[in-house]
């Protein structure tokens, strides 16, 4: 098969991303921004499920409306033959994140068609770098699956973007239009 | 689906009528008229005759689409004969176009039909290969639709297609070259920078070091042995300012193209980042850079994003900074944004020599055996010394030259790590100078290794490395990650050694110190897979293109090696790429810059049936 280490779901998604500073559960990452992305649901107040699959590279569907203020069950494939993230933020927080992600691809982490846990622990170790779930994203390998439950903002620019290096400047992001 | 929607505007050249003619929308099959002929090539800078298509040159812009079947009549309207070659596509050797070899050419006033299927997608282009008639304008561009969407989206797409028109014909810079090496550089050391560099470095040092440039035959300023010529996008030079349209916050596709004889450009686009999504036509993962280069021959597709309703500056200087050409992307036509400098011109240094052998310079690590070896330590040129590297767990890979840039500025040069593994983690502990550990590192992929900056495809300490001009990331080999892996990866069959050779005082370029007319053909078996190591013992950087075949280029990333059709090897480096022998028939194998090849650094490829013909036939190849 394609990893040696077959874990969990909820491993894969333990390793979503590094953040350089504390990040607080609900409020996403990237530092200083200050907007009002939303913030984890409750699945029983989830109005719908959206399915969204991730290819090379780019996302089916490449856009979302949904309401403002609700509620949002999101099931994620990865259909591709490498890593892809699908993660709900401003643009500028998707930018800020990029580095971030840049970092785990040199530190090792983050392989072409693999997430390596083993060199995700040294980078803690070593670098002192965090790695935290983050509810406003998922990072998953070829084939995998997982799901965010999302309740959404009233006035916000959001994106779904892959901050995978390169992926979202190719095109992977999509517009979030929040509607009435 | 918007991603995928074309704009082909390619430069404000008339395209012929004929061009686009029959077939259109209908599946399978297309067929395409190209007539050869005279015609003036009007710089601006200077006016001459010269070869072109369809009444022009650059000729047109050829579109494809990955799974026809292509009829392409050529007709000779040229007193001499001539020929066209298809660069980068996959077809039968008898449609390859390169007289001698695939065929006998097409004599004045004769028509000839290639056939072939298109099979792959991508920019590529075509050009004679017949004497210099390329450098004297025949050329253009091909684009291949392909069959399923492109892994990337884009609202505009552009040919931008690069040359070094030269006022004199070819076939007089080659008489003129053969005379004189250097007739065309006008950057000859004087004697007046030879008193100042008695004055900065000593009388002993300045006179050992010319008596080492002296032994080469070669000078420090020999980085372009043809100047004097105008660079052209889309065959306008920079003040003829190639435009290309764009609504602000749209993506743009730019295809870059290097049609040139020998100049190598070094693009960018200030206020702009480039995110390259292809590389010689096929996709791959992408990466995001502030500049690049493009040697001759190659291609590469970026994309940008212009956000601000203002015109941006395609920039693209010669290696040798001895000219750049300009063009314009603007939201309307007429605008222009400011042209930079050219930078100041590169010295090239005793690493392009092949002589930086002090400290690690020039370490083979290629024969590092499977499993063998415990740890090693490296001793730094400034004594201090990098130890418990684990090399052990390296694997069976391969992998290119690699050079460690240590946090302190200090180089680890030239290491060849051509058995280390792929994708296999060997964690090595690299102890860095100021002892800081870092742990856990994957070599698998060597693109990581651009820590800390020097691109490990120059020599240590070259003065060729390339170096982004406002800052930030200047795109190398190893950052190339295939997007989608084209072959199984497997060990190569059996390695060959091309030693890039030369004799730059009597324009002699050959192989193995050999040169075309003198050389057997290299024997290959359909079937295998064959390990090419380049070495360039020259001082020129080569860029070597095989027909009809991929060239699988190492940079370590095993699988997702990038499949190219030129290889560029810089100076007093060693490169390897990977060819899966799947083409029966006779092939072109050569240095692409115009003069080398015309004056032997040149092979024919002959590719024979095996007893793993069969097998092969049904298929390594695992892309659609």
């Amino acid at each position: 098969m394609l990893f040696r280490n077959l874990r969990s779901l909820s491993l894969l998604l333990f390793v979503t991303t590094v953040t350089v500073s504390t990040a607080h559960a609900g409020e996403g990452h990237g530092k200083g921004s200050k907007a009002d992305i939303g913030q984890p649901g409750d699945p029983a107040k989830a109005s719908r499920t959206v399915e969204v699959q991730m290819f090379d590279n780019y996302y089916e569907p490449e856009s979302l409306s949904i309401k403002e203020g609700e509620t949002v069950r999101f099931v994620i494939r990865n259909k591709g033959a490498l890593v892809h993230e699908f993660n709900i933020a401003t643009a500028e927080m998707h930018v800020a994140h990029q580095p971030e992600m840049m970092m785990m691809v040199q530190h090792g982490v983050l392989k072409g068609d693999r997430i390596d846990l083993e060199a995700a622990k040294a980078m803690q170790t070593s670098m002192g770098h965090g790695m935290h779930k983050e509810s406003n994203s998922v990072l998953l390998e070829p084939g995998k699956s997982g799901e965010i439950v999302w309740t959404f903002p009233e006035h916000t620019d959001l994106q779904f973007a892959c901050n995978v290096p390169g992926h979202y400047d190719a095109g992977m992001q999509g517009d979030i239009k929040l509607t009435h | 689906m918007n991603g995928t929607e074309t704009i082909l505007r390619a430069g404000a050249r008339n395209l012929g009528a004929a061009l686009f003619l029959l077939g259109s929308g209908a599946a399978g099959a297309a067929e395409y008229r190209l007539s050869v002929d005279p015609v003036t090539i009007d710089t601006g800078e200077f006016v001459r005759s010269g070869i072109g298509y369809n009444g022009a040159s650059p000729g047109p812009v050829l579109k494809f689409r990955e799974g026809e079947d292509v009829t392409i009549v050529v007709t000779n309207n040229l007193t001499e004969s001539t020929s066209i070659h298809w660069h980068g596509l996959i077809l039968p050797f008898q449609q390859d176009g390169v007289p001698g070899i695939s065929y006998d050419g097409i004599g004045p006033g004769e028509t000839f039909t290639y056939r072939f299927p298109i099979v792959q997608a991508g920019t590529y282009w075509f050009h004679s290969h017949t004497g210099f008639q390329e450098p004297d304008g025949a050329y253009g561009a091909i684009v291949i639709e392909p069959k399923n969407r492109e892994p990337f989206r884009f609202k505009r797409d552009y040919v931008v297609q690069l040359t070094d028109a030269h006022p004199h014909s070819g076939d007089r810079i080659m008489r003129n070259l053969k005379m004189s090496a250097d007739y065309y550089n006008r950057k000859q050391r004087t004697v007046f920078d030879f008193f100042s560099d008695v004055s900065k470095k000593g009388l002993g040092a300045t006179v050992d070091d010319r008596m080492a440039w002296g032994d080469m035959r070669m000078m420090s300023t020999d980085i372009e042995d043809l100047q004097g010529f105008t660079p052209l996008i889309n065959g306008k030079s920079a003040q003829q300012n190639w435009t290309g349209l764009f609504t602000p916050g749209e993506r743009v596709r730019l295809r870059f193209i290097n049609s040139s004889a020998m100049a190598y450009y070094d693009i960018r686009i200030p206020g702009l980042q480039m995110t390259v999504v292809q590389a010689d036509g096929n996709n791959v993962q992408p990466v995001k850079v502030d500049e690049l280069r493009i040697a001759v021959a190659e291609t590469y597709d970026v994309l940008v994003q212009p956000k601000e309703d203002r015109a941006y500056t395609i920039f693209a200087e010669s290696m040798g900074r001895t000219a750049y050409a300009r063009g314009t992307l603007a939201p309307r036509e007429g605008m222009s944004a400011p042209v930079p400098e050219l930078r100041e011109d590169p010295r090239l240094t005793m690493a392009d020599m092949g002589m930086s052998h002090g400290g690690h310079g020039g370490m083979d690590h290629s024969k590092m055996g499977q499993g063998s070896s415990g740890a090693m330590t490296h001793k730094m040129a400034d004594g201090s010394t990098m130890e418990g590297m684990d090399h052990s767990t390296m694997g069976h890979g391969s992998s290119g030259a690699m050079t460690h840039k240590m946090a302190d500025g200090t180089t680890m040069q030239g290491m060849d790590h051509s058995t280390m593994g792929h994708g296999s983690s060997g964690a090595m502990t690299h102890e860095m100078a100021d002892g800081s550990t870092m742990q856990g590192m994957d070599h698998g992929g060597h693109g990581a290794m651009a820590m800390k900056g020097a691109d490990p495809f120059y020599a240590p300490g070259s003065g060729l490395t390339p170096v982004a001009a406002e800052g930030g990331k200047f795109l190398s080999y190893a950052d190339l990650k295939a997007q989608k892996p084209l072959y199984e990866h497997r060990a190569p069959t059996r390695e060959i050694e091309l030693q890039l050779t030369g004799n730059m005082e009597r324009y002699i370029w050959s192989i193995n110190g050999v040169k075309f007319e003198d050389a057997e053909p290299i024997r290959l078996t359909y079937g295998e897979r064959v390990r090419f190591k380049f070495v360039n013992t020259t001082m020129m950087t080569h860029p070597m293109h095989l027909h009809g075949m991929w060239s699988i280029l190492d940079v370590g990333a095993g699988k997702w090696n990038p499949v190219k059709h030129v290889v560029s090897v810089a100076p007093g480096t060693t490169v390897y790429m990977e060819t899966e022998v799947d083409a029966l028939g006779q092939w072109a194998f050569h240095c692409h810059l115009s003069y080398h090849a015309g004056s032997g650094m040149f092979r024919k490829v002959v590719v024979e049936e095996g007893p793993e013909h069969s097998k092969a036939l049904s298929g390594a190849k695992v892309r659609g």
